[in-house]
């Protein structure tokens, strides 16, 4: 997609649709003339390698993953008057990524699972990891049992436990513990309510808990008590 | 007074400092009187750390970065560069 994307963004931005990109709420508000402001290249690329980082955890193979920051940046360059604050760019830049996401799972005929709030039963919300390790406790004579038990875990475990969370729930972790936004920041990216961000983190929390503790028994990291 | 169900709910918010002031003090009066919780919620913050660790900033490859520095490029270009 690269000379199509570089045509892209050679091509003026008269045509783009308004919903194609998040406001700036605060700029807007000020309505104050923009000063002069940096080149768009010059504010990306102080935020590309997470953009990039985030962009490869949203999507399933790292082809995907430049596609998508690839339209996500052309989607960007061509929204970028409308931002009148660049040191907003981070999360406006996330925003565009997630909507450009979002928009290309629609393409392909996809949708993130949101059903049953999203996908998770009572079961879920009511594991606790930290109690099942106590109660199961795979290390007898350990004095440190639960950290001993996320020292089991490697990079690519957890990893792939991570990747087994429902999108939903797995954005606003990634979000806020892997890029380090706050959760207020968090929900401004996904467009939803602080309260919703908070539920779908605690969710995305329970399914990682749950995902650990599977993994290690399913990958002998540990034995249930009552095998052999 | 909170219960533990409830406390264990507000941890993941309490360490985003996510929580109101309300929610926050009735956690932490939870936690002054409950030793389980205070594991647990330092186990949490563990539990934060394996995964920002392990999901990390994976570095961008040298040609996926030159082709998105052509775009960049491109982009900043002004308009009269490429008419025909």
């Amino acid at each position: 997609m690269s000379d199509e994307a570089v045509a892209e963004a050679r091509r003026p931005a008269a045509t783009l649709p308004a919903t194609e990109t998040p406001a700036d709420p605060v700029s807007a508000a000020a309505g104050a003339t923009a000063p002069a402001r940096p080149p768009f290249a010059q504010v990306v690329r102080e935020h590309l390698d997470r953009l990039y980082g985030f962009c490869l955890r949203l999507s399933e193979s790292p082809a995907d993953a430049e596609d998508l920051l690839q339209e996500s940046l052309v989607r960007g360059m061509r929204a970028y008057p409308e931002l009148h604050d660049p040191h907003r760019a981070r999360g406006w830049l996330f925003a565009i990524a997630t909507n450009v996401w979002r928009d290309q799972l629609r393409t392909r005929g996809r949708r993130v699972q949101t059903t049953s709030l999203d996908g998770m039963g009572e079961d879920d919300d009511d594991f606790s990891l930290f109690q099942t390790i106590a109660v199961e406790d795979p290390f007898p004579y350990s004095d440190e049992l639960h950290l001993d038990f996320l020292r089991l875990f490697r990079d690519e475990d957890v990893r792939a436990v991570f990747g087994s969370i429902n999108p939903l729930f797995r954005l606003p972790l990634i979000l806020t513990v892997v890029h380090g936004f706050s959760c207020k920041e968090a929900a401004a990216v996904l467009g939803v309510p602080l309260g919703t961000l908070l539920s779908r983190l605690h969710r995305g929390r329970k399914q990682l808990e749950r995902g650990l503790w599977e993994y290690a028994l399913a990958n002998g990291l540990v034995t249930r008590m009552d095998e052999p | 007074m909170i219960d533990c169900r409830e406390a264990v709910r507000r941890m993941w918010s309490y360490l985003e400092h996510a929580l109101t002031a309300d929610t926050e003090a009735e956690l932490e009066a939870h936690l002054d009187t409950c030793v389980r919780c205070c594991g647990e919620l330092e186990f949490s913050r563990h539990l934060r750390e394996l995964v920002a660790t392990s999901e990390g900033v994976p570095a961008m490859p040298p040609e996926v970065r030159a082709r998105i520095e052509r775009i960049l490029v491109a982009g900043d270009r002004p308009a009269t560069e490429t008419a025909p």
